[in-house]
């Protein structure tokens, strides 16, 4: 599997921000790097370009679907894929709308996080 | 007569009551009976303008006479409750004698109670307080009625909002610990091992609490949305016997099932029955004693177009005087799960109200033989 360069991964709570990075360094992805809200995201973003953006749904004051519009209108490239808890179908909607890729559950079990983060990457980035 | 009699009810006092009579006299007689209550009165000769005075004059009782020029009293009433339903004000019949028929087709037509002429002020009075009681009991009990459900809706998101943010912290809690468990930050000793499956084993019965607490929170905030497909339920119970098979190895549980008719499809959520299954098979398990055989039965109805599912356990039966609480939120028996086993009081509520939702039916007998029964009763089609 060819990983990206570098994974932002948005979320404010940072035990989540541990568990993903975790799961994301044991199938072999190197860089991530961290942010805990939608305004340092959009900032760490300009920065430094990583390749893909894990984004929460649900965050204080800036939340993640205008956080996603925000990304996207700073680079309409950028590929973004939803982290929730529980499926909102509404939420993944506007998503969707939004422009991102995908959707993972943060509440399911590890081994299927990871299954969901490798074919998301795999499907974005290449098999080989 | 007093103009106020000490033994009226405050409230009562400034009652507004139509008398609609076409006879100017009977009108009289009928203010002479009621003004000295502290009642407020409004009078009208036809039905037409009875109908028009209820708009403007709101009252909380109507005395209304059967034959008038125009529409008549029934008429009337019919009328007066089409337009407001039961937020319309009791209507009391005014009929020359106790006709009998009159008094029929008057209760017929909606009205709550009939006043026979001639008069009797002291029967007047008598009537008309005890329907005007009647009618502030009944608005304050539905104000009351009203003040609760809020108050539950309010509850329920609570209790949505409280169980939907208590996942994910639980969701790291029991990623860190397989990882933990795996090695990921070293190797563990035995002992480690042992405290950080025990993190797992309460992290697990967190999660089935605030799971089954989304669901009640969800189910009773009529949020509960049935995907109805054709199902086949006897592949359904199946595949949640081979489950609960597996789970229950550790206590030698072994759930049988006979081979059931094949082809039993019926309409319902199969996510959602699916659930009810494995809830009434871990219930079974939960309850009989290790090493028992549990028994899952699929039937056909086709003359009352239904399925049914049973599951008959070897535990020790429903405690007589502890049914009533079987299928109510948060309630536990005195009976207790066999292996240490957690139980919530929700699993039971949870399926009832799913049956509900499908309108199907759930029931629990004791069996002769010990053990006992539950079984779900579902309609083929909606």
């Amino acid at each position: 599997m060819n990983f990206p360069g570098a994974i932002l991964l948005v979320d404010d709570e940072p035990h989540i921000r541990k568990y993903v990075s975790l799961i994301l360094r044991q199938l072999g992805q190197a860089r991530i790097i961290e942010a805990g809200n939608g305004e340092e995201a959009l900032a760490i973003y300009q920065r430094e370009k990583p390749d893909l953006v894990l984004l929460d749904v649900s965050m204080p004051r800036m939340d993640g679907i205008a956080t996603l519009k925000a990304l996207r209108a700073l680079d309409p490239e950028c590929a973004v894929v939803m982290l929730t808890s529980m499926v909102n179908r509404e939420t993944i909607e506007k998503a969707v709308e939004g422009g991102a890729l995908n959707y993972i559950r943060k509440d399911i079990p590890k081994d299927e996080i990871a299954r969901a983060l490798a074919e998301t990457i795999a499907a974005h980035f290449g098999e080989s | 007569m007093d103009a106020t009699s000490p033994s009226q009810p405050l409230v009562l006092q400034g009652s507004r009551i139509l008398v609609v009579d076409d006879d100017r006299l009977n009108v009289r007689i009928l203010g002479g009976i009621l003004r000295p209550e502290g009642y407020i009165l409004a009078e009208a000769d036809t039905g037409e303008h009875a109908l028009a005075a209820i708009e403007a004059f709101k009252p909380h009782l109507v005395l209304l006479d059967v034959i008038m020029p125009g529409i008549d009293g029934f008429e009337t009433c019919r009328r007066l409750r089409a337009a407001h339903g039961h937020l319309a004000p009791p209507v009391i019949f005014i009929t020359a004698k106790a006709e009998s028929n009159d008094v029929v087709e008057g209760l017929g037509a909606g009205a709550v109670d009939y006043l026979p002429k001639p008069f009797k002020a002291k029967e007047v009075q008598a009537r008309v307080r005890s329907h005007l009681q009647n009618r502030l009991l009944a608005e304050q009990k539905q104000l009351l009625v009203d003040q609760l459900s809020k108050a539950n809706a309010a509850k329920n998101r609570f209790l949505g909002m409280a169980a939907h943010d208590l996942r994910n912290p639980l969701a790291s809690i029991r990623g860190l610990a397989d990882f933990l468990l795996e090695g990921a930050a070293g190797p563990l000793q035995p002992e480690q091992a042992d405290l950080v499956r025990t993190i797992l084993d309460a992290s697990q019965s967190m999660l089935t609490l605030v799971n089954e607490l989304l669901d009640v929170a969800t189910i009773e905030s009529g949020e509960l949305k049935l995907n109805l497909q054709p199902t086949d339920l006897a592949r359904l119970v199946a595949d949640s016997v081979a489950l609960t098979n597996l789970e229950g190895a550790k206590k030698h549980t072994q759930v049988r099932m006979p081979s059931a008719t094949p082809g039993i499809v019926a309409q319902l959520d199969a996510a959602k029955i699916r659930q009810v299954v494995d809830n009434l098979l871990s219930n079974a398990v939960k309850y009989s004693p290790p090493a028992a055989t549990i028994t899952a039965l699929v039937a056909l109805d086709p003359a009352a177009a239904t399925c049914s599912f049973a599951v008959r356990d070897q535990g020790p039966g429903i405690p007589e005087g502890e049914r009533h609480k079987l299928f109510k939120d948060f309630s536990q028996l005195s009976v207790r799960p066999t292996g240490g086993e957690k139980s919530t009081g929700l699993g039971l509520a949870i399926c009832r109200k799913i049956v509900d939702a499908h309108a199907g039916s759930i029931t629990a007998e004791n069996l002769p033989q010990g053990g006992c029964e539950f079984r779900v009763t579902l309609p083929l089609h909606r």
